[in-house]
């Protein structure tokens, strides 16, 4: 249905916001897009009925070039409707008006003909008793209910939502996000940005994790939130919180450096047993790994979802082995380590391949009093 | 780190203040190498002690060692924390923790 090919925006003020998308969406499919802030999710959106002119790449929607222009892009947005944070009704027509207004114009349908499909569709979204309301006497939920209702009078083959629920009162968040799973069931094609990530989740068929301006990690809500293969991934779902510190050489500030892990675990409430173990782990971890080979960087992590703790360190190229039995190992530093670590794992890093080690903390090395 | 030292006879007490760490435990040694001497009791009262790590268990094995040639030592005072980290080491096994 639609097949997106390298696609790059960038601002004329140099802000390269979408680096090289590529995806093919089916029809049926109802695709949560997820991800940091000014990652590209809604940039990405709106290239895709061009609302944003993409700098490169390509779109085809069901075999169509959008972005070539001879294309009428006009035709194309009537299958694509897209539901804006801010509902975008005209505010001096009635709800009803508002339905009636594109199909009437757009589609060629009579009063009556769009009048009655109006009515069932606000019917669907709960609202035929607001037919002849104004904009302003609605709530925000029941804006976007009529904003959503607005969009399915074109008959789309695809919405696009762009982060729906964000402008509204976290007790109108479930009547909009209700609307939409029922359109799900229905088989509505639907792309939706979204930071609502339990309704992501239940409402999903593929999830897109976008990232640094491109799908960071494609796949279903089973892996991306169960088990995320891409790192990125896991820090944005499981919620994880971090502090870094570069070690320069042997003779680093511990003070600094405990004092910047003492203030990262009291900002999250980590228990004082919690904030003497992460000083005591950091402190037996670089006894024993080398620090003269160059910088070592350390990174305190800190899991809101499953309140556990690692320490991450990505050690100088060419140190490949540490912590590993080895004769000149500080004994009493690794029994320390051992002790206080529930797993260590060894991994490499994706671009440069340096080796990482992280080290998990016990959720209880022994007794832990909060 | 502060070292507070009560000499009765024979008989030293070292209150240690603070964190012993990588930074302070050569303080602590050197404290221990010059006072040592003639002493057939050594206490390490760690009531006041926030921290430790192997730099300063290292220290006190070391002083564990001395006494044993010379008399007793006694760690008294220690806090939760401290003594899981000497479980965790076996240290329980070894010093004579009140």
């Amino acid at each position: 249905m639609i097949q997106v090919t390298h696609l790059q925006k960038q601002y004329s003020n140099g802000l390269q916001v979408l680096r090289d998308v590529n995806t093919t969406i089916k029809r049926g499919e109802v695709i949560s897009i997820i991800g940091p802030s000014g990652t590209g999710k809604s940039t990405f959106l709106r290239c895709l009925n061009m609302l944003e002119t993409p700098t490169g790449g390509q779109i085809l929607v069901n075999g169509e070039d959008i972005t070539s222009p001879k294309t009428d892009i006009t035709k194309i947005r009537q299958k694509m409707g897209m539901v804006f944070q801010s509902f975008n009704l005209f505010e001096h027509l009635s709800i009803i008006d508002n339905l009636c207004l594109a199909p009437i114009r757009l589609l060629g349908k009579s009063k009556e003909e769009a009048k009655k499909r109006g009515l069932e569709l606000l019917a669907m979204v709960g609202l035929v008793e607001k037919a002849d309301a104004m904009p302003s006497q609605l709530s925000g939920g029941q804006k976007q209910r009529v904003a959503i209702a607005r969009c399915l009078a074109m008959d789309p083959e695809i919405i696009l939502f762009d982060e729906p629920t964000s402008a509204l009162d976290p007790t109108m968040v479930s009547e909009v996000l209700g609307v939409i799973k029922t359109l799900a069931q229905q088989g509505m094609t639907m792309i939706i940005v979204t930071h609502e990530m339990r309704f992501a989740r239940d409402v999903s068929t593929r999830i897109f994790y976008m990232d640094q301006g491109v799908i960071y990690e494609d796949g279903t809500p089973e892996q991306i939130f169960g088990n995320p293969l891409q790192e990125r991934t896991r820090v944005f779902i499981n919620r994880i919180r971090d502090y870094r510190y570069t070690i320069h050489s042997a003779q680093y500030d511990l003070y600094e450096l405990q004092g910047g892990l003492i203030g990262f675990c009291q900002k999250y409430f980590l228990s004082e047993k919690k904030q003497f173990n992460v000083q005591l782990l950091v402190e037996e971890v670089l006894k024993v790994v080398p620090l003269d080979k160059g910088d070592v960087e350390l990174a305190l992590r800190y899991s809101e979802k499953g309140e556990k703790v690692s320490l991450e360190l990505t050690m100088p190229q060419g140190v490949e082995q540490v912590l590993e039995n080895d004769e000149n190992i500080d004994d009493l530093a690794m029994m320390i380590i051992q002790g206080l670590c529930q797993n260590i794992e060894y991994q490499h890093t994706e671009d440069t391949g340096q080796l990482r080690i992280c080290l998990t903390l016990k959720d209880k090395p022994l007794k832990d009093k909060k | 780190m502060e070292i507070e030292k009560a000499l009765n006879g024979t008989e030293l007490t070292l209150k240690i203040i603070g964190r012993l760490d990588t930074v302070t435990a050569p303080e602590l040694e050197a404290c221990l190498k010059e006072s040592l001497d003639s002493i057939a009791n050594l206490v390490m009262d760690f009531a006041a002690l926030d921290y430790i790590s192997s730099a300063g268990l290292r220290v006190i094995l070391q002083a564990q060692k001395t006494m044993n040639k010379q008399g007793d030592m006694l760690i008294k005072n220690v806090n939760e924390t401290i003594n899981e980290v000497f479980e965790m080491t076996g240290f329980v096994d070894i010093l004579n923790i009140e």
